[in-house]
């Protein structure tokens, strides 16, 4: 197999329990770079919990995570997977994260927010973090909200924030958890419209949402899951045109008739 | 003579009487609100024996009345070598209180700041650590200032229990006072007319509570 053949982020057998119920059932998931996934289906199908199990926010029972073919941690141990802290700060630097209700830092200003990892994460000066900071929300229109604290934001613009708050530390892959679950139609547009640009300038993502419109036409693949475990996957406008399974037809006919 | 003559006569002795007081609260808060901290941060960590250790501080350093813990500081550590002069053991001991009291306030402001700080901090690629250092707590010690500043001032007030191991302080003096010259009165009213209107001026300067503004923090 030549590099070109590993895909950017492979998921094996991966399964996620709370307290002993679980919730994610054994998901293998291939994802290339540049590709961006939809992962769909109704609440409490596990698509949050697979995503977070992506980064370590949420530690998988079992099964095993590599990035550009190289395993995040290795072995288990009281029955959990086990990774040295070090691994895994070095693995969440290359996964951005954005989350549904933005977990922006309400004591910093914007460009503090963009800036804080960069310098005690990344190890990058100040200035240089500082510098980066401003081009990243400049990148999402939001230049001249650099100095403004996060609460004096719209929602949208919160989001925007946070998204350049992850881009900053240069990540290979993007997960959102449901970015635009909290925001009003109009907010949830902007946001969605930044997600579109970074799509077509070639970053990886894997975006958890119940917005179809843009599964359908930012997405290359849609994974739909239920019950923890992934029903169905194929190119975005094939599966929305024709879905096969009978799951997925059911919950894309409930979506359709809202 | 009358009342204000005797105060007039006592004041003089009294007023750096308050000073030791106000010194003693300051120096008690330096040792307690870092152990504090501490305590808060070990009980509310991932490590369960971490956590135990924290947590059995907490309740000995609460459960213990303030005046015995003075006593063990000031008469006890001699036995095994270690002699305070009274100021010191004074701010030991109500260090230790303060540390133990404080942790609590601390700790529900800790888990007062959501969970997704916590969880974005991580996906940052931050170190446990700075987590805590640069997000959680610079969040959490905004919430707990209110209430510190209010622990505080039951600590000032608290600090006359350093009477019991003769600090000079602002109790001493006026009981002092009042045994020589009999005006237990007098002296005793002064010296609590003098805590209060420190403590009143204190809470007003720093805007905590104006009674007159309703839904004022």
């Amino acid at each position: 197999m030549t590099t070109l053949d590993v895909p950017l982020l492979r998921l094996q057998d991966i399964c996620v329990s709370y307290k002993g119920n679980r919730v994610v059932h054994d998901v293998s998931l291939d994802v290339a770079g540049g590709e961006v996934v939809a992962l769909i289906g109704p609440s409490g199908a596990g698509k949050s919990s697979l995503l977070r199990s992506i980064n370590f926010l949420e530690t998988p029972e079992s099964g095993t995570v590599l990035l550009s073919g190289n395993e995040v941690g290795a072995g288990q141990r009281r029955g959990r997977t086990q990774v040295s802290k070090t691994a895994l700060a070095a693995h969440r630097r290359d996964v951005g994260m954005v989350f549904q209700s933005f977990n922006l830092f309400p004591h910093l200003s914007a460009v503090e927010n963009v800036a804080l990892a960069q310098v005690h994460s990344l190890g990058r000066s100040r200035e240089e973090a500082k510098k980066r900071a401003y081009q990243e929300l400049e990148h999402v229109g939001l230049r001249d909200h650099a100095e403004v604290s996060p609460a004096k934001c719209s929602g949208g613009q919160q989001q925007r924030i946070a998204i350049a708050r992850a881009l900053a530390m240069d990540p290979k892959l993007m997960l959102f958890d449901e970015p635009t679950s909290a925001l009003d139609p109009e907010l949830g547009l902007e946001v969605l419209g930044t997600m579109r640009r970074l799509a077509h300038e070639g970053m990886t993502m894997i975006v958890v949402t119940h917005e179809m419109h843009f599964a359908q036409d930012v997405a290359d693949r849609i994974v739909f899951m239920a019950d923890g475990r992934i029903v169905e996957q194929g190119p975005a406008k094939e599966l929305m045109r024709n879905p096969q399974h009978e799951r997925t037809i059911r919950f894309l006919k409930a979506v359709r008739d809202r | 003579m009358s009342l204000l003559q005797e105060w007039q006569n006592f004041l003089p002795d009294f007023l750096p009487g308050l000073w030791v007081t106000v010194k003693l609260t300051v120096s008690s808060l330096c040792v307690g609100l870092p152990l504090g901290v501490l305590l808060a941060t070990g009980t509310t960590a991932r490590g369960r024996a971490v956590r135990w250790v924290a947590l059995t501080l907490v309740e000995l350093g609460r459960g213990a009345p303030g005046l015995i813990v003075l006593y063990l500081v000031y008469y006890g550590l001699p036995q095994v070598g270690l002699t305070l002069e009274n100021f010191l053991a004074a701010t030991v001991a109500l260090g230790i209180s303060t540390g133990a009291y404080t942790s609590e306030i601390i700790r529900a402001g800790l888990n007062a700041v959501p969970r997704g700080q916590r969880e974005a901090a991580r996906a940052l690629g931050l170190s446990p650590f700075k987590e805590l250092r640069l997000v959680v707590l610079p969040q959490a010690l905004r919430i707990v200032i209110p209430p510190l500043v209010g622990f505080a001032i039951v600590l000032y007030q608290g600090t006359s229990l350093a009477f019991a191991i003769s600090t000079p302080e602002l109790l001493s003096r006026a009981y002092n006072a009042a045994s020589i010259s009999f005006q237990y009165t007098a002296a005793l009213t002064l010296a609590g007319v003098m805590y209060a209107v420190l403590s009143l001026t204190a809470v007003a300067l720093l805007g905590i509570r104006n009674p007159l503004k309703r839904g004022s923090p």
